[in-house]
């Protein structure tokens, strides 16, 4: 309980010192002009120039970039328990080469954002090709109506890499769109509205509490499916449920930001690393963490390049990766002493 | 008892209508003064079809395409460009102001420069300059340009957004009478059609439809890749051979690791007439890809290389 405070206290502060980094300061590169402390203060709660730029720029990014961390994260806690495999990923049913396809069609229609709506065509498209996808490889993957992991996790590779080609093909008939599809495929939170920080928090909200309410079978799930219908859980409506939540989770984020790779393989695998496969507290801590870490991945991404800014799935990569490694290496050490 | 509740809702009622016209009388008045402050004065249409209103002349422009940022210094609207994408090199001038980004556009620096007009090319993403234009009321401008007649209409549109529609008539009629003088030339009966073929990156090359097709046909010569399937397509090296370009055009820019030497030494190019006459060219990759006044430049250069004979 003391590491899930602490977490929620640093996701706060995170949040908070987040929103002063950019551009213009009062923290970062502060060119070609930087604001102080006090004007930033006063830009937030006044109609002052920047007011702007920090209810409508930084604020929705730092709350959606938290929320699309905390989505993965909780999405691929689920994942990893129900494939009992530590390599499984919110992604791994397809939904981001679904997302992708979505978007890849939406830019293809011409379809950009309708700005005015709030929502635009783009996400919509790909939130709906991203659960079509997953659906897709549910079916796949399940026989006589109980789901076998390995199976799904093949028929995921397969649909994936067809899905796959199918946007390259459209990639390649869109060449003026290109370098939008390209940035979306490398994932970016540019385009954080207020209305997609909404639907996210609804969505990860009722998605991790329902990811943690059943933390104590997803324990039993991980002993084995016989086992687990033995200590009183029943695998094949949880796993039927853990893959439909965390695939709208999956979606919703990715529908928003496009392919942030990392940050639902890594986050989980860390916190379990650290704290144990103890679900009703690993789901939470690991949903925390996943926000802590896009937050300030994100904040990197818009900062280090400024006036442009990187997509945030390269810095996820560059620093989740070594990471990663010297905790799995850490971790592997243990086991051989 | 009876009277002082009944004279109380009185009271009551009569703040309540009080408030209620004070409101209406306030906000009427308030919209009518922000109408009156705000009159827009010009509307012009771009080359999307997209009405932009303005108050008046453009004073504060952001330019996040060098196209535009080139057209606007050609016609003397320099000083009124504060704010250009990274791309954005020319003239000098361009470099000294402040950069706001290419395609991934910096709303903090944008908003920091407080500008009255955003200018563009077609190829922006347009999702954030949406934002800007309905939460901040900047309202942005889409040169899409094809031809040289769109270089004309981009440079005169221009000249109406800054109030230097003078100079940009000028500009447009120097410009017309080079290509008119160059094609009085290149397109005069009797002058042979040399197969050009332009690469901006290997294998890629201007299609039917394309600015690069329209630059060829104007220098005299016959695109290799005028029947292809798209505006920017990639050919196969077969394809290339088989069209026997007279001369091979290759564009340098950043991004270039071609050389003369590489395309003549490319598996089974030995043969092809551009490189048995040595008629291997490289052109600077900013001069076929800007469609501003220098597009001129880029069209004099590409004729020099297709007609010689008619240049000496």
């Amino acid at each position: 309980m003391l590491i899930l405070g602490g977490l929620a206290l640093l996701l706060f502060l995170s949040a908070f010192v987040a929103i002063l980094v950019g551009t213009l300061g009062p923290i970062g590169p502060g060119e070609p002009e930087r604001i102080t402390f006090s004007e930033a203060i006063d830009s937030i709660f006044s109609d002052s120039t920047y007011h702007w730029v920090f209810w409508n720029v930084r604020i929705p990014r730092v709350l959606l970039a938290g929320l699309v961390g905390a989505a993965l994260a909780c999405s691929g806690t689920a994942m990893q328990a129900i494939f009992r495999n530590s390599m499984a990923d919110p992604f791994v049913i397809g939904v981001s080469s679904g997302a992708a396809l979505g978007a890849a069609i939406a830019g293809f229609l011409g379809l950009t954002s309708i700005a005015g709506i709030g929502l635009g065509m783009p996400p919509l498209f790909a939130f709906i090709t991203a659960i079509l996808a997953a659906f897709t490889v549910y079916v796949l993957g399940s026989v006589k109506g109980r789901v076998y992991v390995d199976t799904l996790l093949l028929s995921g590779v397969a649909v994936a890499a067809f899905l796959g080609a199918l946007v390259s093909f459209s990639i390649y008939l869109a060449r003026q769109q290109f370098h939008q599809l390209i940035f979306w495929l490398l994932g970016s939170l540019a385009l954080a509205r207020w209305s997609y920080v909404e639907i996210l928090l609804v969505v990860v909200a009722i998605g991790a509490a329902v990811v943690y309410l059943y933390g104590r079978d997803l324990d039993a799930l991980l002993l084995g499916e016989e086992t687990a219908h033995n200590l009183g859980a029943n695998p094949e409506p949880l796993k039927k449920l853990m893959l439909g939540v965390s695939a709208l989770m999956a979606a919703a984020a990715v529908a928003f930001t496009g392919v942030i790779g990392f940050v639902g393989l890594i986050t989980p695998h860390m916190t379990r690393l650290v704290m144990g496969a103890n679900h009703r507290l690993l789901v939470p801590a690991a949903t925390l963490s996943g926000a802590i870490f896009l937050i300030w991945a994100d904040t990197l991404a818009r900062t280090i390049v400024t006036p442009d800014e990187l997509p945030v799935g390269i810095i996820t990569a560059l620093c989740g990766g070594p990471f990663f490694l010297y905790l799995l290496r850490r971790h592997s050490m243990g086991r051989e002493s | 008892m009876e009277s002082r509740k009944a004279g109380a809702f009185d009271v009551k009622m009569l703040a309540v209508i009080g408030v209620v016209v004070a409101a209406t009388v306030g906000f009427t008045s308030g919209y009518l003064i922000g109408v009156a402050k705000q009159p827009e004065t010009m509307s012009i249409v771009d080359d999307y079809g997209r009405t932009v209103k303005l108050s008046g002349v453009a004073e504060r422009i952001v330019s996040v395409s060098p196209t535009p940022t080139e057209i606007l210094f050609a016609i003397g609207a320099g000083s009124q460009v504060v704010g250009v994408d990274d791309y954005s090199d020319y003239p000098a001038e361009a470099n000294n102001l402040t950069k706001v980004g290419s395609f991934t556009l910096n709303e903090e620096i944008i908003i920091s420069l407080n500008p009255d007009l955003i200018v563009c090319s077609d190829l922006v993403p347009r999702a954030k300059l949406d934002k800007l234009a309905i939460e901040q009321g900047i309202p942005y401008f889409i040169f899409a340009t094809r031809t040289m007649e769109d270089v004309y209409k981009d440079i005169r549109l221009a000249g109406g957004l800054t109030g230097h529609t003078t100079e940009a008539d000028q500009l447009v009629t120097q410009l017309q009478n080079r290509v008119n003088a160059l094609t009085n030339k290149t397109l005069a009966t009797g002058v042979s059609k040399p197969r050009v073929y332009i690469e901006y990156y290997p294998l890629w090359t201007y299609g039917p439809g394309s600015f690069g097709d329209d630059l060829i046909r104007l220098a005299g010569g016959t695109n290799v890749a005028a029947n292809a399937s798209s505006e920017y397509p990639e050919l196969t090296a077969e394809f290339v051979i088989a069209q026997d370009p007279d001369i091979i055009v290759y564009t340098v820019g950043p991004m270039t690791t071609t050389t003369e030497t590489e395309i003549a030494g490319r598996q089974g190019w030995s043969g092809m007439s551009a490189v048995v006459d040595d008629k291997i060219y490289s052109m600077d990759d900013n001069l076929l890809s800007r469609y501003g006044p220098r597009i001129v430049d880029g069209l004099e250069q590409l004729a020099e290389m297709v007609h010689p004979e008619l240049f000496s």
